[in-house]
């Protein structure tokens, strides 16, 4: 593996950081440890969970199967760019995971709620059976499937109202 | 008090919520210091060898390599509990550690230990448990002379460890019928989510180690036993453990990492990937029980006995507990059989080692025990949900502790308390299945379309919830509000959550002005840990005794302020008032302050002091669940489909009924996967684990669990005397009874018993000779 840097520029949430990149490394590893952004967590670190999902000009993916050099000029939002910027005031989904105890020990959680967010925007209007499907590849080992449904249905509901009233 | 109870019952939302769904709380593997080094291990390819000669100079000479460790240069000490030492001469199973190296990046710690040069003197190796127990076999600790574990008193010179109640030989005799059949448990991985990491950084002689673990005072000693250090000299710091399941038991990682810390001077990470997380897993224990049942015409249950046998791994956590776990209560207590006698044994094999795992015992006893049960109700013809019924477990019974069957001790232990209603449980699960109206009989399917058979099949179990060794600390703040430091650690199950609500409804104080610490060693109350269902049942309770303590000095304080006896002083709403003229008041924040630092110290009576009220008989804290599962097989296929799983189960009081149901879906979805999909495959000729990874090793996803509207989650509340607010823990036992109901259902639905270890479309197809 070569060791060479990179200088790329990163649009993370919102904001550019210029950071030195090895050609091998994972966008994960990239967030985590040279943007401190640890809210992405890596549960397998080879694709097979969904921990690490973050989403790259709308669309979920894995950011530890992705490279981070690859990723220059795209929009990526991780989950600590999820909150609204100028009041701090969590996304309905995160509002949601909170509110219907969508998760137990919170390793998936950030994984679980970037894939939803990406199911909502593109489906307002989810059935259970959408959610179960949108997020078949992300892992819970806590079991709290039911509950992390009954949550993202819950922020359809609370974004649409938003939509609906205004 | 507990008539108007304001926060304790209410579903607030886990302490942790926020920060959780923010992506804010960090992990131990989040953690990053200046000049951190990163360690990476080296694992053996072989299931048993000898390490004839090891070289580390080339690892050592590649630039950023900063230290090489090999049980060369380690002190020979065992972790708790352990045969093995930190580091060993002899490897005993396919990924068994050889050294670790520690340096500037992963890369180059990865990349070192391909320069190590390691000798290796292949030995035989044995895996499977009988064949370990044959006199030929190969030995994994040759100095044992043999590879049955017979480290205990208890255990009989042939490593069998024994409960015996009445006279199995007259019990048999007399029986009317006897049915008996052989029944297996698979393995588990128990895949923490996130793999196990540690962190560790000496300043001077004082050791900082963050560490990912259930039972922060048990591995804060162990650290400092295995180094030679004061504990005083050690911070351990568990900042977020994340879900362990039963796995994050003290292992051996911080130890060697902070050898290498010390050595190179610079603070040490060492993070697992997830292959070695299931190589170091700590996998469930795999059962194989002879069982036999002894019955009367009518349907009692007169005699028991199961021999079971248990694949410990190369190295076993507590392999006698887990067995005795099973031998004292699924097949000694569930049923109140005249004449019982359970007997086991641990054994060692080439195999990744042995820890808890979720209903630690019960779940694989129960397995087998809810397995022969259903044979036994269909051999006498009786509807397995009567015959239960009549047979169960009930308040007064006679009780059995596992450690003095290990101990070599009479077992007798006091009696089930009267909180275990096991009928009302067996009845909420049956109704909330509509077991009456699909039960057709013994060989009568729910339905038949086509090759797709539906069948519906019933299970009870028990498991302990530990009532033992915890304190607490509440210390009051100068506003009012209170924080709780606990050796107790909230790894999702939401124990700071209930620690939060016990205190506020204690003191008088709102959810929100309740701060649970994480532990953090210089400032942490003793505690036993999160092991064994102990969070409610011990450490919420130890939380309680605290606040009682912080309430009573508060009341003290208020009493001397407001000219009248402590007694005639009520706290509420962040007051303490007069009860007889309220307007006379006090905030409890004035009350802290006059008393410059109140703090409430909880110290758990001693479990010898449960008493029952009735009798004056010792209480055990034991908690009960019934399960029934409706499912669908394609008889072509073998593809098991879960049409409907009801689930009862007490917890005492549900302190929170959300974290409640998020624990009882836990066990429905551990206890699904155990058995439908998360096959542990070792080669059976090399001992290499086939699929250490979460692609081949299936969990559970949104797509295979029961969906909401087919869970049915009955909670049952029948006070302990002993508990916080009645409260006990419950969520092992969730998952107890889930396996063994979904097997009986797939008998009902395709008439073949499935008594091997596990129920994926394989073993259905082979069962049904397809």
């Amino acid at each position: 593996m070569s060791d060479k840097l990179a200088s790329i520029a990163l649009n993370v949430n919102g904001k550019r950081h210029e950071v030195e990149v090895r050609p091998h490394d994972s966008l994960a590893d990239i967030l985590r440890e040279k943007l401190g952004l640890t809210g992405t967590k890596i549960i397998c670190n080879e694709g097979h969970c969904g921990a690490c999902t973050v989403l790259i000009d709308g669309v979920p993916v894995l950011s530890c199967l992705t490279l981070a050099i690859e990723c220059e000029g795209k929009e990526i939002l991780t989950i600590e760019g999820l909150c609204d910027p100028q009041t701090g005031e969590l996304h309905p989904i995160q509002q949601a995971f909170v509110d219907h105890s969508g998760m137990q020990c919170g390793s998936c959680t950030p994984g679980m709620i970037l894939a939803a967010k990406a199911l909502l925007d593109e489906n307002p209007h989810p059935t259970a059976e959408d959610v179960r499907e949108a997020l078949a590849g992300n892992i819970c080992r806590c079991g709290n499937y039911n509950s992390i449904t009954r949550s993202v249905l819950a922020a359809a509901e609370i974004i649409a109202g938003r939509t609906h009233n205004g | 008090m507990v008539d108007r109870l304001s926060v304790v019952g209410k579903r607030f939302p886990r302490t942790d919520a926020i920060a959780k769904a923010k992506g804010e709380a960090a992990f131990v593997p989040d953690i990053q210091l200046p000049g951190m080094l990163h360690a990476k291990t080296l694992r053996s390819p072989y299931p048993h060898a000898k390490i004839v000669k090891i070289d580390t100079q080339k690892a050592e000479a590649l630039p950023g390599v900063m230290a090489v460790l090999t049980f060369k240069n380690v002190p020979k000490v065992h972790p708790r509990n352990k045969m093995e030492f930190l580091l060993n001469e002899t490897v005993r199973y396919c990924g068994d550690e050889v050294a670790m190296v520690a340096a500037e990046t992963r890369e180059i710690a990865e990349e070192a230990l391909a320069f190590i040069d390691v000798e290796y003197e292949v030995l035989p190796a044995v895996f499977d448990a009988e064949d370990a127990m044959q006199p030929e076999a190969p030995l994994l600790y040759p100095e044992l002379e043999s590879n049955i574990i017979r480290k205990s008193p208890g255990c009989d010179p042939q490593g069998w460890i024994g409960l015996t109640i009445g006279d199995i030989d007259k019990g048999f005799a007399e029986a009317e019928y006897i049915v008996e059949g052989v029944y297996e448990t698979p393995i588990q991985a128990t895949v923490s989510p996130m793999p196990r990491a540690t962190v560790c950084q000496w300043s001077g002689n004082k050791l900082t180690c963050w560490a990912d673990t259930m039972v922060p005072m048990a591995i804060w000693h162990d650290i400092a036993r295995c180094l030679d250090i004061p504990q005083s000299d050690v911070r351990l710091i568990v900042p977020n453990p994340v879900g362990s399941y039963g796995r994050k038991e003290p292992e051996k990682t911080p130890i060697l990492t902070a050898i290498l810390a010390k050595r190179t001077g610079r603070p040490v990470k060492t993070a697992f990937t997830r292959e070695e997380d299931f190589l170091i897993s700590w996998r469930r224990v795999n059962f194989k029980a002879y069982s036999k049942a002894g019955l009367k015409k009518d349907g009692t249950v007169t005699t028991l006995s199961h021999k079971v046998i248990a694949n410990c791994g190369a190295d076993a956590q507590s392999p006698l507990l887990v067995m005795a776990t099973s031998l004292a209560k699924s097949f000694a207590i569930l049923y109140r059989a005249e004449h019982v006698k359970s007997e086991g044994c641990g054994v060692f094999t080439n195999t990744t080692h042995h820890g808890a795992v979720l209903g630690f015992g019960d779940s694989e006893g129960n397995f087998c025990m809810e397995r022969l049960m259903d044979e036994a109700a269909e051999t006498v013809g009786m509807d397995p949900v009567e015959f239960r019924m009549k047979n169960c477990v009930r308040y007064g019974d006679a009780c059995y502790d596992r450690l003095q069957l290990i101990l070599g001790k009479d077992p007798r232990r006091g009696i089930v308390g009267p909180d275990i209603d096991m009928p009302q449980v067996i009845i909420k699960a049956a109704d909330s299945a509509g077991w009456r109206e699909k039960w057709h009989g013994w060989t009568t399917p729910v339905e038949i379309r086509g090759s797709t058979r539906r069948g519906i099949g019933f299970a009870m179990g028990m498991h302990h919830c530990f009532y033992k060794e915890f304190s607490a600390e509440v210390k009051m703040n100068h506003d009012g509000t209170a924080s709780v430091l606990t050796g107790s650690v909230d790894h999702g199950q939401g124990c700071y959550t209930i620690i939060a609500q016990v205190v506020a409804e204690t003191l008088g104080l709102r959810y929100e002005d309740v701060n649970v610490s994480s532990p953090d060693s210089p400032s942490m109350p003793a505690g036993f840990g999160n092991a064994g269902s102990s969070g409610t049942s011990s450490a919420v309770n130890a939380a309680k005794y605290a606040a009682d303590d912080a309430r009573r000095k508060l009341l003290e304080i208020a009493a001397q302020a407001l000219g009248c006896n402590p007694d005639e002083l009520d706290i509420q709403e962040r007051k303490i008032f007069l009860r007889s003229n309220p307007v006379r008041c006090i905030t409890i924040a004035q009350a802290c302050q006059k008393g410059l630092q109140v703090t409430g110290l909880g110290l758990l009576p001693s479990p010898d002091s449960l008493r029952d009220e009735k009798s004056g008989e010792l209480l055990n804290a034991l908690a009960i669940a019934a399960v029934v599962a409706e499912v669908e097989v394609d008889t072509d296929t073998g593809e098991l489909t879960i049409i409907k799983l009801s689930s009862a189960n007490d917890c005492g009081r549900a302190i929170n009924p959300t974290m409640t149901e998020n624990q009882i879906d836990l066990g429905i979805v551990l206890g699904n996967g155990w058995i439908r999909s998360e096959s542990f495959i070792i080669d059976k000729s090399t001992g290499v684990l086939l699929n250490p990874n979460l692609l081949d090793y299936k969990v559970m996803t949104h797509l295979d669990i029961p969906e909401k509207e087919n869970t049915s989650v009955t909670i049952v509340e029948n006070p302990t005397t002993w508990g916080p607010y009645g409260a006990k823990g419950f969520s092992e036992t969730a998952m107890v009874a889930v396996a063994p109901a979904i097997a009986n259902a797939i008998y009902n639905a395709i008439g073949v018993r499935m008594r091997g270890t596990q129920v994926t479309p394989d073993a259905i197809l082979e069962a049904l000779g397809k």
